[in-house]
């Protein structure tokens, strides 16, 4: 659905000095995060297949080359 | 052509027809993955809105400027912080008047409703719907606090109506400054100890007649109900042929103020069509009494239509089910033809002229 919105892009290049301003930076920022800002709660971000929850969070620090990944959690029926 | 823009549980579908409305072509699915709640065209300009909703992205509002082949998304849409509140669902999108360029009205849940002057792309929130002084009389329905009906009167541009379940219908007449309760009449049974609140009733569906602007219908949890002045008084007018007060839909005769029909279910706790039929039942009477119309709908059958999916316009009337069928007809209901048969679950049917 995501890559949908934006006309079929897949992936993104972004630079950014964390995980959560590199995702603000996208053109679906507004599906990823609520209207107060907070990462919607069935959108998962992994950092090189590392949960960002393990992390800091969207603090979660770059350093340059990292692959950041955006899963729906499995939900609903 | 005609169209019928029919929003599902998973993407919209575009049925269009000849004049005859009789042979239908389904196309789509469009907006893929996204509930959509309302579609609906912008006679203004020919574009087509989604309220769009996602249990994983949220709320949204999307715009097609080439009838679905593109669509871009609503950039701000939100409720104020100082609120306390957050958007739920988008549910009703509500083009402007003609000469109100770029405008559009958008209701949603918890009882919100927002304008946009520029397309769809920012969305103001209407402060003076949601910070009403009568707000902490309003409750959830089932389907959530949902502001469902927007209705322009197409003579006064300063007078409107919206509807919010459970929280009864207002009437602005300064242009959305400021909102009267419009409930004058209207019962709320599941209040024994109240019957007749200013606020609080379970609308389910509002509408204002087109050619008598004066002249308001709604189906209500609690009845079916006329209005003959602005909604400032009801009418309550189940009986005399209703099988039952209870429904969601409401469709009307633009060329007759006197004509509308309901698709009547069992009730509050049994959720479906009555008398083991699906049954549209109309009136010619404003509402003294109704008819049966059955022919060509199937039996038995055990279904259910939403507030949102039915519609009307001058060649036909429309409805769809939440067991994804849609039905036309092009005699005022007399006679119904099956257009599209295993859709999703039906959400809203909307008509458009297609040319």
């Amino acid at each position: 659905m995501l890559a949908a919105e934006v006309g079929g892009q897949r992936r993104f290049e972004v630079e950014a000095d964390t995980v959560g301003s590199a995702l603000r930076s996208l053109p679906v920022s507004n599906l990823v995060f609520d209207e107060r800002g907070r990462l919607r709660q069935l959108v998962n971000v992994y950092v090189d297949g590392v949960d960002v929850r393990e992390h800091d969070g969207m603090d979660t620090s770059l350093t340059g080359g990292e692959e950041i990944r955006l899963v729906a959690a499995i939900a609903g029926g | 052509m005609s169209a019928l823009l029919v929003g599902t549980r998973k993407g919209l579908f575009v049925l269009t027809s000849g004049d005859e409305r009789r042979d239908w072509e389904v196309s789509g699915p469009l907006l893929k993955g996204w509930e959509v709640f309302h579609a609906v065209p912008d006679p203004r300009d020919g574009s087509v809105y989604a309220a769009t909703n996602s249990f994983v992205y949220g709320a949204t509002v999307h715009r097609s400027e080439d009838r679905g082949e593109t669509w871009t998304r609503a950039e701000e849409l939100g409720l104020p912080e100082d609120t306390g509140l957050t958007l739920e669902k988008t549910w009703h999108v509500r083009p402007g008047r003609e000469g109100e360029d770029g405008r559009l009205w958008l209701g949603g849940a918890p009882g919100v409703l927002f304008r946009s002057d520029d397309h769809g792309r920012t969305w103001e929130t209407v402060t003076s719907l949601v910070g009403h002084e009568s707000r902490d009389k309003w409750n959830p329905g089932a389907g959530g606090m949902c502001c469902h009906s927007i209705q322009l009167d197409p003579d006064d541009p300063s007078r409107m109506y919206v509807a919010i379940s459970a929280a009864g219908t207002f009437r602005t007449e300064d242009g959305g400054e400021s909102w009267e309760p419009a409930n004058s009449g209207v019962a709320a049974d599941f209040f024994p100890d109240n019957p007749f609140p200013e606020v609080g009733q379970c609308v389910h569906k509002l509408l204002v007649h087109p050619a008598r602007p004066e002249r308001l219908w709604q189906q209500n949890h609690c009845g079916v109900y006329r209005s003959d002045d602005h909604g400032r008084n009801w009418e309550r007018l189940e009986g005399n042929g209703l099988p039952s007060g209870f429904g969601f839909p409401i469709m009307l005769d633009p060329s007759d103020p006197d004509t509308a029909l309901v698709i009547p279910e069992e009730g509050a706790e049994n959720r479906v069509t009555p008398d083991s039929r699906l049954g549209v039942y109309r009136t010619r009477d404003g509402g003294q009494s109704w008819e049966l119309l059955e022919s060509g709908l199937p039996e038995p059958a055990w279904v259910a239509v939403l507030r949102e999916a039915s519609s009307f316009d001058d060649g036909g009337v429309y409805f769809g089910t939440q067991s994804g069928s849609v039905f036309a007809s092009a005699d005022g209901g007399s006679s119904w033809v099956e257009a599209a048969t295993h859709l999703p679950p039906i959400l809203s049917v909307e008509a458009a002229d297609w040319r």
